[in-house]
């Protein structure tokens, strides 16, 4: 035997599901570690165990279930890749029998994540969908989900269980915190190339989800109407342009890749703002006069606000008026 | 498109047209209660709106026949009457707001037509002019198939002289229209677009080249003409495309025959937007340059629409230079800026159409 140290459960006399667990020696060539059926962590590096299992052992065995061909994983991914690391030929491990009630065994692994730490979305993701596929009814699925700190709300659990059938991309996505769930389950409509592109779009602009969601309306209607990919339209020169400038701080950079989107998805409209902010700025109006045109240009209707402290104050705005009453800005302002 | 299903409301079971519109079709059909059993039996479908198309429901009228058109606030009306024969199409055109305005769309037809034209025979009897066309919650025409509700109303407004009554459609079923009594108070109107539009966004429909041949028969049958250009739809080319239809236009009507021709450009409220995209993947007319208008549907961009018409009524000027011309859903500023004119600057836009309706189909005015 490898590894110093157990976790005591032996012997159990408890009914907890693992105290029917059988404690024993495995050989890590018997375990299958790309069975991922109760693997809940997202978490793939195992070098911070590597220390503490050298010098102390194997504190907590793994948790195993047998199979056809050797045994699954049930607990203790990252221990066991740990081992590998270090070189074990066998480990300590708690081993469930093949007929065991999978429901349980999908609680334990569930647990054994849950209640360390915070799961992130991913991981809740994937404990929701191993107790749907395991539970008996929605009765217990329900109990089961909200012992171990998952949610139950009917508005977030169907939600929540697409997230770790996402494509892989927008998944890492969401564990780099570049999306939300709600831009993921997005994204989840477009294809794994597709989503990857716009997840690493977003992540290079750093930008929240209001942004994101305007940026990808504006990328994909434009790649529409001109019949290309969102993949080419990102990878078009301006765009590039914009992207690799690493000179310019990365909010100008932000508002610039929204400007050049916008001005090519509606260009007479980007136009007609330009031109009309150009006149305004020409008018000279000051920070007391606002002047601020129909609502997307469709009515008629400027209006005109003005700021004042006092009688003075409104004397010398009305001067100003009568000058920009006579400047031809107006003129082409109000002509359209 | 062709009807797969007949639903009979069992009030209606033995009404006669609903027999005849049975026999007609010589397909199986099935009694409901009320509409909610042809909702449900179209609500699993995969596509509803292609179901809704596909299932045919004669039911009566409960409510009124006549309504006002649905008009919209900021924008000018034409004060057309709708007579409501029954909703929606068999054709399926992209645009088509009827796909999100009934909950969920079916083809229904009202077999009442002994109530519809007792309210009929009320609404002529105030000898005022009036337009009525039953063009608006559906194709006036898809109907001639199953029905003769077109020659009883040719039939009744021709008894008249006061009102007029317009048959729009996208079809060429004209047949049953020749040898009709009509006393030139039917208008057949075509709504018309270019060969590509009709060709990509409005499917199942005639092409431009029948529409206008059954136009030129109906003119020849001595029936007065309409034409809608709308919705107009703005793309690369589009142009130059609206200038050869209306070319087309002309060399098969006389211009002297044509009672109105309407231009409106492509609106939509927002849940159609959400309708093209997912029944029709490949469509692309709602990625042009739009805004939200104070009425709530998405519009082209003002300029644009102005240009667009500009370019369109120049056209049709130089081809008819009298022929009236009016712009569905504007406001002043584009009738200005496209026409040279307010509707207030004659009288409104429905007494310009009232004073063309009553010069081209003989109405008697003042009385």
């Amino acid at each position: 035997m490898d590894s110093k140290a157990s976790d005591g459960h032996q012997g159990a006399e408890n009914s907890s599901p693992d105290s029917v667990a059988r404690a024993d020696t495995v050989s890590l060539t018997e375990i299958n570690a790309k069975d991922a059926t109760f693997r809940i962590t997202t978490r793939k590096q195992f070098e911070d165990l590597l220390d503490t299992i050298q010098s102390l052992g194997l504190l907590h065995p793994p948790v195993l279930i047998e199979n056809s061909s050797g045994y699954s994983i049930v607990c203790g991914f990252r221990r066991i890749a740990a081992c590998r690391q270090l070189g074990w030929k066998s480990i300590n491990a708690r081993i469930h029998k093949a007929g065991a009630d999978r429901f349980e065994i999908a609680r334990l692994a569930i647990a054994d994540n849950a209640l360390q730490r915070p799961l992130n979305l991913v991981e809740t993701s994937r404990a929701l969908n191993l107790l749907a596929d395991t539970s008996p009814d929605q009765q217990q699925f329900k109990e089961a989900a909200l012992s171990l700190g998952l949610p139950i709300s009917p508005s977030v659990v169907p939600k929540a269980l697409e997230i770790c059938r996402l494509p892989l991309p927008i998944q890492e996505g969401i564990l780099s915190g570049t999306i939300n769930m709600s831009m993921a389950l997005e994204l989840g409509e477009f294809d794994a190339a597709v989503a990857s592109t716009l997840v690493g779009f977003f992540s290079q602009l750093k930008v929240g989800l209001n942004k994101q969601r305007e940026l990808l309306l504006l990328l994909t209607e434009i790649a529409k109407r001109e019949d290309i990919s969102v993949q080419q339209l990102i990878a078009d020169k301006p765009l590039q342009d914009i992207l690799q400038n690493t000179v310019i701080d990365r909010a100008i950079q932000r508002q610039n890749i929204r400007s050049y989107l916008r001005q090519r998805r509606y260009p007479a409209i980007s136009k007609a703002e330009a031109d009309y902010q150009k006149r305004v700025r020409q008018l000279k109006l000051g920070k007391q006069i606002q002047l601020v045109p129909p609502k997307n240009f469709e009515g008629t209707t400027y209006a005109l606000t003005l700021h004042f402290e006092n009688r003075q104050d409104l004397s010398n705005l009305n001067k100003r008026i009568e000058k920009i009453l006579e400047h031809p800005a107006l003129g082409k302002i109000l002509k359209r | 498109m062709r009807i797969s299903k007949l639903f009979i409301n069992q009030e209606v079971a033995d009404h006669p047209l609903a027999q005849s519109i049975r026999a007609r079709l010589n397909l199986p059909s099935e009694s409901v209660q009320n509409a909610r059993q042809v909702h449900a039996a179209i609500a699993s479908a995969p596509d509803p709106v292609q179901s809704g198309k596909e299932i045919l429901y004669l039911t009566r009228n409960r409510g009124a026949f006549f309504k006002r058109c649905p008009g919209t606030s900021h924008y000018t009306c034409c004060d057309y009457q709708i007579l409501h024969i029954g909703t929606f199409c068999s054709m399926d055109c992209t645009y088509c707001i009827l796909q999100t305005y009934f909950h969920p769309p079916i083809l229904e037809y009202f077999v009442n037509h002994e109530d519809l034209m007792a309210e009929l025979d009320k609404v002529l009897a105030a000898k005022t002019i009036l337009r009525i066309g039953t063009g608006e919650f559906t194709d006036s025409l898809i109907w001639e198939l199953w029905t003769d509700l077109s020659k009883l109303l040719i039939e009744r407004f021709a008894a008249q002289q006061h009102a007029v009554l317009e048959l729009k459609t996208k079809t060429t079923a004209i047949e049953k229209l020749q040898n009709l009594k009509h006393n030139r108070k039917t208008i057949t109107a075509w709504s018309l677009n270019t060969s590509r539009i009709i060709r990509t966004e409005e499917r199942a429909t005639a092409r431009l080249s029948a529409r206008l041949k059954a136009a030129a028969r109906c003119e020849k049958w001595g029936y007065p003409l309409a034409f809608h250009f709308d919705p107009l739809i703005i793309y690369d080319g589009c142009e130059q495309a609206y200038i050869r239809v209306i070319e087309s236009l002309f060399s098969h009507v006389s211009a002297e025959n044509i009672v109105w021709i309407s231009l409106g450009a492509l609106r939509f409220v927002p849940s159609v937007k959400t309708m093209i995209q997912k029944r029709f993947p490949d469509s692309k007319i709602v990625y042009a340059e739009f805004i939200k208008g104070p009425d709530g549907k998405m519009r082209y961009f003002k300029p644009l629409r102005i240009n667009l018409y500009r370019k369109i009524i120049a056209c049709i000027r130089d081809h008819a230079p009298d022929v009236t011309v009016y712009l569905c859903m504007e406001d002043d500023e584009v009738w200005q800026k496209a026409l040279g004119f307010k509707p207030d600057d004659i009288g409104g836009l429905p007494h310009m159409l009232d004073m063309s309706a009553a010069r081209h189909c003989n109405l008697k005015l003042g009385e």
